[in-house]
């Protein structure tokens, strides 16, 4: 048999008879929403990486106090990476009498490598781009500069011995550091004036940044490269390590774009699993007709493989094209918000979308498809004899384990995987054996109830298998659908808490104790309120119970950075907001000699509660226990700190205090007064981060909100096609009802009785679920603190209800108006 | 024309049924005027595609003509919407099917309540079980139509028919779907039925024999009336 060309012949007929309609539909979603998605959230990750990367002005960074080997530099232009200098150092500066420790920066040619500069001349509504530092003999300048040392724009600014004509005002500089030691204004300048400044001499504390930019293997090959030739004190710095608060926002990002790709892929499964049965279904009578005629089942089966592998293809490549014009209209959408230049689609992608079409496909449609194997030729003469269903392990087990391995895929963790799968997979089988006791307990008290109900509840009794598999679609859609949208609201808010609108913008640091009470009340006095003050000793960790820390630390590791400096040490009595104790308890009253140490930096020094750290703090020796591990976010804008001491341990040792604030943009001139009036306090401006952060977020936000409309469309198209696909059944017991005399009253009572309480169930179950499975994301997954949804508990009944219910009974509308003989014929 | 006389049950003026195709107009029926009188029993024979089944789909109020009237017991069915037909069909009519039309997730007594729960009416158990036992299936009350056999099914069908005492019964060959020894039983017990039922019988068949058992012959061919 000419399988292939048959195969064509009844894939044909079937489109034109409008048997394929919901598949094709359902699988056109899966293809068109994961090929949009893979698409989107590649071009959209490569595209923040890309911006993010604008946070160091470069894809990679050495950072150095000394310059570093031409050796180094040449190996990098061997490996064709472009590269920039930048040099920071404070210095000085002294105009009209006044005088001001500016944060010079000297820039080569090249710099930035990645994103730009922002400038103005007169405000900031008229900012221009900038794409290199000034050219030699000029400086742009921080606006405070100007202020603070009585200048204008065009006059000449001494740094070191070399004048330079203050040209314009910077506004936005990529990679200004949240560096506590380079916090004063800014004076960029060219590297090429930098030996006329005089400054550099040997031992001059400089900070140095060697940037780089090329292509992700020649970078990832240099930093192998370099990293064995690194001394102590030099570091690579990329935005995972160095940008822990953006790292988290983004980490976030991408796992809620995972996430939005899984849950699109589970609904249209799901779809394409009922629509197949319903396919099948629809078929028995032609395969048994085929089987009589002599076709092997193994020719059966490969008739209608080949019948829905050309379906996919076909489809595949119209959910590409659709996919990929999604996409194009999402990033249009989002023009405004993201950065100007965006990356390439990427093929690899589409191919990554049509395999997981394709892959949905067969392992959803395959184990009902498979039933037609087994339909005996006796059909022929007697049409009620239906195959035995396929097994439910292979049914569900296909099924799952490419949920499963999609999961694996968006997450590339194999425990919080293997956790949510097996979490789901419970849930599914308790909520199927709950749904099925549902509807056992609901058989018994039929007898009571009055017709409308009873006949409304018949249609779910009937077939209680097939009743329990269309609640779980059901509620495995419902239960996508409220993941997505609860995530991202909680995402949205959760951001929005970390940044809100007065976050703090600035840092004051190096007040010494004498000046801590004069500082407060100057605070209060120009309204600068909620300010928490913290002490801050300087001290390096040496030994943890008697063993060198150098001895402990795995090289590049966290631990490592923070062994080989000075920490800023604290103490308080209470603990700082934002921080919470994850093991032992914090100190209830003053107790000598306790430390509480930061989570991650714990677990990279392997230190355990009641373990013994000795610090050299001022040249002394200070040892102490630890009572308890912290976590805490970074991402804050407050002042946090690796290691908290009880009170009563710190305080003999010289120390100064640091502090957070809110200021408005038209108080700034308060940051000169109060330089003034406390010389020593040194003020970190953190506008621009915040800026960024703030910009970041809210592009995030969007593309986000973009991907549950998408999310929430496919699942409610899904959820149409699978009761469609459940409707076959329900018209032709309606045509025989009326045929007795059933009017249409109540047949529509009757319906809508009966999807109602289909979908009201489901949506229950869903509620459940979902709840389950935020827990879990939510304390696995996303690291967000867990709040119940008690407005699931409402909405998704209801929901659930609403839809199937109206859905269903639109769905059946016909059959009341149909003369039912028309109905009974074509069964 | 025919007169209608005090015991006419059904009267149909110039019947006809149409459907628009690719090809034009295709005529199933026309011309159909027709009398039966209570408690006739009358069967309706001719070829495939005659017309025979979409007459009685007409008669029985589950299609509507294109052309023509049909008055059941006095009252016009083509004047009637389809719900005031529903309440037609479950006040007067009974059906038997050739594929017997049960429903497949009810027992064989929930089957034959049916119509009686339809009907509003309380004890449709008591009747239901006892019109299964006169056809012999009193045993099977709790069986779905999977677990009974073909002559089975159509018992559960004939039962259902009678349950609800109609006046007019419709049978579409309700043979066709059994072995000739069984078909044979199922014919004796609608006749049985039947006659103990005082119903008119209008039934549709290929079968000779079986539309000599009836009072009256009306044969179709090309959707008239010969």
């Amino acid at each position: 048999m000419n399988l292939f060309g048959l195969a064509l012949r009844l894939l044909w007929r079937d489109s034109r008879a409008g048997e394929l309609t919901i598949l094709f539909l359902a699988l056109l979603i899966a293809v068109t929403s994961s090929t949009a998605i893979t698409l989107f959230s590649d071009r959209l990750e490569r595209t923040m990486t890309d911006q993010t990367a604008e946070f160091l002005a470069a894809d990679m960074v050495i950072s150095s106090h000394v310059p570093i080997p031409e050796s180094w530099l040449k190996k990098a232009t061997g490996m064709k990476l472009d590269q920039a200098q930048t040099a920071e150092f404070s210095s000085v500066l002294i105009e009209h009498d006044e005088l001001l420790l500016a944060g010079i920066k000297a820039v080569s040619e090249q710099y930035p490598l990645r994103g730009f500069l922002k400038t103005t001349v007169s405000d900031y509504s008229a900012e221009t781009i900038e794409h290199q530092g000034p050219p030699p003999g000029f400086a742009w300048v921080e606006k405070r500069i100007l202020s603070a040392l009585k200048l204008n724009l065009g006059d000449p600014v001494t740094v070191g011995e070399k004048k330079l004509i203050t040209s314009k005002l910077i506004t936005y500089e990529p990679d200004k550091q949240g560096d506590i030691y380079s916090l004063s204004p800014r004076v960029m300048m060219n590297q090429q004036d930098l030996p006329e400044t005089g400054i550099i001499q040997p031992g001059s504390h400089v900070h140095y940044f060697f940037q780089f930019r090329g292509e992700p293997e020649q970078l990832a090959e240099f930093k192998r490269w370099v990293k064995p030739h690194l001394n102590l004190a030099q570091r690579i710095l990329d935005i995972h390590e160095d940008r822990p608060e953006l790292g988290s926002a983004l980490n976030r990002a991408e796992r809620y774009l995972g996430l939005s790709s899984i849950v699109i892929i589970i609904i249209s499964g799901v779809a394409i699993a009922m629509a197949t049965r319903r396919y099948t279904e629809r078929h028995l009578d032609a395969t048994a007709i085929l089987r009589c005629l002599g076709s092997k089942q193994n020719d059966v089966l490969g008739l209608f493989i080949g019948q829905f592998l050309i379906l996919g293809l076909l489809t595949s490549a119209i959910g590409c094209a659709l996919g990929w014009f999604a996409q194009e209209i999402l990033f249009t959408l989002l023009r405004d918000l993201l950065p100007q230049t965006v990356a390439k689609p990427g093929m690899l992608a589409v191919f990554f979308g049509v395999m997981t079409g394709m892959t949905v496909l067969m392992g959803f449609a395959l184990p009902p498809l498979l039933q037609l194997r087994k339909v005996s030729p006796v059909r022929v003469l007697r049409r009620d004899l239906a195959p035995l269903p396929a097994s439910a392990w292979l049914v569900y087990g296909l099924a799952f384990s490419i949920v499963g391995v999609l999961i694996w895929r968006y997450t590339e963790d194999f425990n919080m995987t293997v956790t949510l799968f097996c979490t789901g997979l419970a849930l599914l089988l308790i909520l199927g054996l709950l749904a099925h006791l549902i509807l056992v307990l609901t058989r018994r008290s039929l007898s009571n109830l009055s017709l409308n109900w009873r006949f409304g509840l018949q249609g779910l009794l009937r077939d209680s298998r097939a009743t329990v598999s269309q609640i779980l679609a059901f509620t495995i859609t419902l239960v996508a659908m409220a993941l997505s949208f609860t995530v991202r609201n909680d995402l949205i808010e959760n951001w929005r808490q970390q940044l809100p609108e007065h976050a703090p913008n600035h840092f004051a640091l190096n007040i010494f104790p004498d000046q801590l009470s004069p500082v407060q009340a100057d605070f209060k006095e120009q309204g600068i309120g909620g300010s928490q003050f913290y002490p801050v000793i300087r001290g390096r960790l040496t030994e943890i119970n008697g063993v060198p820390v150098q001895k402990i630390v795995t090289k590049d590791s966290q631990g490592e950075n923070a062994t080989h400096r000075e920490l800023s040490l604290t103490w308080t009595k209470n603990l700082p907001e934002d921080n919470k104790i994850v093991k032992g308890s914090w100190w209830p009253t003053e107790k000598k000699a306790e430390v509480s140490v930061e989570q991650k930096l714990a677990e990279s020094l392997k230190i355990n509660l009641g373990d013994r750290l000795l610090f050299i703090v001022g040249g002394q020796q200070l040892t102490a226990t630890v009572s308890s591990i912290r976590s805490l976010r970074w991402d804050t804008m407050k002042p946090n700190f690796y290691m908290i001491f009880s009170p009563g341990t710190l305080e003999s040792f010289p120390g100064t205090f640091i502090t957070s604030f809110y200021l408005p943009e038209n108080k700034k001139n308060y940051l000169n007064q109060l330089v003034k009036k406390f010389p020593a306090i040194t003020i970190l401006e953190v506008d621009l981060i915040l800026k960024q952060f703030k910009m970041i977020l809210m592009q995030l936000t969007q593309a986000i909100n973009y991907l549950l409309y998408f999310a929430l469309m496919a699942g409610f198209t899904v959820l149409f096609s699978a009761i469609y696909s459940t409707l076959d059944n329900r018209i032709y017991e309606s045509a025989l009802l009326r045929t007795f005399g059933a009017n249409r009253v109540l047949l529509r009572i009757m319906h809508l009785i009966e999807f109602t309480l289909l979908g009201l169930v489901s949506g229950i179950l869903a509620a459940i679920i979902s709840e389950a499975l935020l827990f879990m994301l939510y304390t696995r997954a996303l690291s967000m603190d867990y709040q119940p949804t008690y407005y699931l508990w409402i909405a998704l009944p209801l929901i659930g209800a609403f839809a199937v219910g109206i859905t269903g009974r639109w769905g059946v509308r016909h059959v009341v108006n149909t003369p039912p003989l028309t109905v009974l014929r074509d069964s | 024309m025919q007169t209608q006389t005090s015991t006419t049950i059904i009267v149909t003026e110039n019947l006809g049924k149409s459907v628009k195709t690719s090809n034009g107009t295709l005529h199933i029926l026309s011309g159909i005027n027709l009398q039966v009188a209570s408690g006739e029993s009358v069967a309706i024979v001719g070829e495939s595609g005659s017309g025979k089944s979409t007459l009685i789909s007409l008669l029985a109020g589950l299609d509507t003509p294109t052309t023509g009237t049909i008055r059941l017991d006095g009252k016009s069915l083509t004047d009637m919407d389809e719900d005031g037909r529903a309440a037609m069909r479950n006040q007067m009519i009974g059906f038997v099917f050739q594929s017997f039309q049960l429903l497949q997730g009810l027992t064989a007594l929930e089957n034959v309540m049916l119509p009686l729960e339809l009907r509003g009416e309380v004890n449709a158990k008591q009747a239901a079980v006892a019109l299964l036992g006169r056809v012999g299936l009193s045993e099977r009350l709790t069986h779905t139509p999977r677990q009974l056999s073909g002559g089975e099914q159509q018992r559960v069908a004939l039962a259902r028919a009678f349950v609800s005492k109609p006046a007019v019964l419709f049978a579409d060959e309700p043979t066709g779907n059994l072995d000739s020894k069984t078909g044979a039983k199922i014919i004796e017990l609608l006749f049985e039925l039947n006659l103990e039922n005082k119903a008119t019988l209008i039934l549709v068949t290929h079968d000779q024999t079986l539309a000599d058992r009836c009072q009256r012959i009306i044969r179709l061919d090309a959707g008239r009336m010969i």
